[in-house]
């Protein structure tokens, strides 16, 4: 017996001692390093609604607009809105016009008077010198100097560049108008002139109403009146994208959810006051149309569309419908939807009810 | 965008660690465990040696005795030492064959019960030997997983209690009070296996080795009773 304890005693510390230290802590699994997927809960209505975009555009899946397209000028336009002459070239002065606003400060007005005066005549010494070709090589030498001077102001170069092109294509018929077109230039800046005073004499107007205001509450009732006039020349949105499907407007959802029907339902519900005799009566459907106003009120009064035509049981039945419509009269709607519940029809079926 | 990583199991959860960290409920078990193992293999071992001895004692008797060595020598130097299986058993016979024949027996049918009966008694004594301690193994294989499938229960009951007080049902949490629990069944099972197994290879040993005993008695007993005959035949001529 004493040998069999003492191999077995030495056995047993044996294995104890080798799983000490071999057997230690099992080696941790080894996670897989996956990046932790986010995941939403959103509403269904936001992915129903309606996005902006072209009704026969394919559907893509960024919602973009119809792209907006900027109003480009009419190339050669022969009618002039401002001149008293009907002419055929196109009048040049309008594109300065309005690279003058962007600019649009009073130290600019000084410089423009003397360019008009060195433009008119190249311009018309060129028209002269094409119908002989000799003398134009004479000539050409002079504007050069005068594109050294105009380089200060940035417009001038387009203006340069633009007018031999006119002269060019204008000179076949006849050189008699050009001169008259010339003198224009001065008007333009004239022109610009009014504008000015259109925005000044609010200015004065404002500064002669209330003389203790101060001069920054008129700066800002200015820089108002500017703003609404650049303002009328873009869009609201603007996309460089191609559109995608979508409607004429983004709409925020087509239908009321259906936790806002069940809660229109039980308002409704809880008016109700079944009769007596229509709790037997099978088929004792009525469909009770009603407008709403935003605010949730009846507008006119409920129109019973459906059943309440027969006998005195189905009238009654009706009847009731139409008290239970008008009696839980403001229904609690979301408003953004109105559009989805101006009108609503209420289907009334006594034998759901019970 | 929040990430969720997997925190470490905050306790080392080597074997040892494991021990120390249970609950004195479940290291009690553990050790008794323990021993009850130790005394296992403490019988195997012993059982095996003895039974390897008692095989090869029978093989040695039973050459000599069917060597044709007389009964009477080989009396002579087997009641000498100490004897064991067959050996025992042939001395019982002759011990009792001498008593009576040296007094001067009676009645040979007496006589031979007599030798019956001290053949059967030495035959249950060595039996008795072999397959003493035999019973702790069949308890130990039945009860050791029992047992430490008690550990285990109370192990658990009380980790899950203390997750209870944590408020926290991460696995990280759970998991190593449990592991340590469960080391109470493991070692259960490391004790009663080999003892399960060992009990049944033992006890067919034995009743082999019984087998084997009682064939030579039987023998012998009619040996012996051919001898009987034989002297009432010749004191009667």
């Amino acid at each position: 017996m004493k040998a069999g304890l003492v191999t077995s005693v030495t056995m047993h510390a044996a294995l104890l001692g080798f799983g000490l230290f071999s057997l230690s802590a099992p080696r941790a699994f080894e996670v897989a390093d996956v990046e932790a997927l986010p995941v939403d809960i959103i509403p269904i209505e936001s992915m129903t609604q309606v996005q902006e975009g072209d009704k026969k555009a394919a559907l893509s899946e960024k919602p973009a607009p119809t792209p907006t397209k900027r109003p480009e000028p009419v190339e050669n336009a022969q009618n002039t809105g401002d001149n008293d002459v009907d002419l055929k070239t196109p009048p040049t002065p309008e594109p300065r016009n309005r690279e003058v606003e962007k600019t649009a400060e009073p130290p600019p007005a000084p410089k423009p008077t003397p360019k008009p005066e060195p433009k008119p005549e190249p311009e018309q010494q060129q028209a002269a010198a094409e119908p002989t070709p000799v003398p134009a090589t004479e000539v050409r030498p002079e504007p050069q100097p005068k594109q050294e001077v105009k380089p200060d102001p940035a417009p001038e170069e387009t203006v340069v560049a633009e007018a031999p092109e006119a002269t060019e294509s204008v000179a076949l018929p006849n050189s008699a108008p050009v001169p008259q077109s010339r003198p224009q230039p001065p008007k333009a800046s004239t022109a610009k002139a009014p504008e000015r005073k259109d925005a000044d004499k609010p200015a004065q107007k404002t500064a002669s109403k209330p003389k203790s205001q101060n001069s920054d509450e008129l700066f800002d009732e200015v820089a108002a009146l500017l703003n609404k006039d650049k303002a009328s020349g873009g869009g609201a949105k603007r996309s460089q994208e191609q559109a995608s499907l979508g409607g004429s407007r983004s709409t925020p959802g087509e239908k009321l959810s259906q936790s806002e029907m069940d809660a229109l339902r039980g308002q409704i519900q809880r008016c109700w006051n079944v009769p007596a005799g229509a709790l037997d009566a099978e088929n004792l459907k009525v469909s009770v149309q009603m407008k709403l106003d935003p605010s949730g009120n009846i507008e006119g009064s409920p129109r019973i569309i459906a059943g309440g035509n027969g006998t005195m049981v189905e009238r009654a039945a009706a009847e009731s419908a139409r008290r239970a419509v008008l009696q839980c009269a403001p229904y609690n709607l979301p408003a953004a939807k109105y559009d989805t519940w101006s009108e609503v029809i209420v289907h009334f079926d006594p034998s759901d009810m019970f | 965008m929040e990430s969720v990583t997997l925190a470490a199991p905050g306790g080392e959860l080597s074997i040892w660690a494991l021990f120390w960290q249970a609950g004195w409920v479940v290291k009690l078990v553990m050790i008794g465990l323990l021993v009850a193992s130790v005394w296992t293999w403490a019988i195997i071992v012993d059982k095996l040696i003895a039974y390897a001895r008692m095989r090869t004692a029978l093989n040695r008797f039973e050459k000599t005795f069917w060597s044709g060595q007389s009964l009477e020598e080989l009396y002579r130097a087997l009641s000498e030492r100490k004897t064991t299986g067959m050996g025992s058993i042939f001395v019982a016979a002759m011990r009792e064959w001498k008593k009576s024949f040296e007094k001067g027996a009676r009645s040979p049918i007496g006589l031979q019960t007599r030798i019956d009966k001290a053949m059967d008694l030495a035959l249950t004594r060595e039996m008795e030997r072999l397959e003493s301690r035999l019973g702790f193994l069949a308890s130990i294989g039945s009860a050791a997983p029992f047992i430490g499938l008690f550990g285990t229960v109370v192990g658990i009951m009380t980790s899950f209690q203390a997750i209870a007080g944590s408020k926290s049902t991460n696995l990280a949490v759970v998991a190593p009070g449990i592991a340590e629990a469960l080391l109470a069944t493991a070692i259960g099972l490391l004790a009663a296996i080999p003892a399960v197994i060992a009990y049944n290879k033992l006890s067919s040993d034995a009743g082999k080795l019984a087998g084997r005993m009682e064939g030579f008695a039987d023998e012998f007993s009619t040996i012996l009773s051919r001898q009987i005959d034989e002297k009432v035949a010749a004191k009667a001529a």
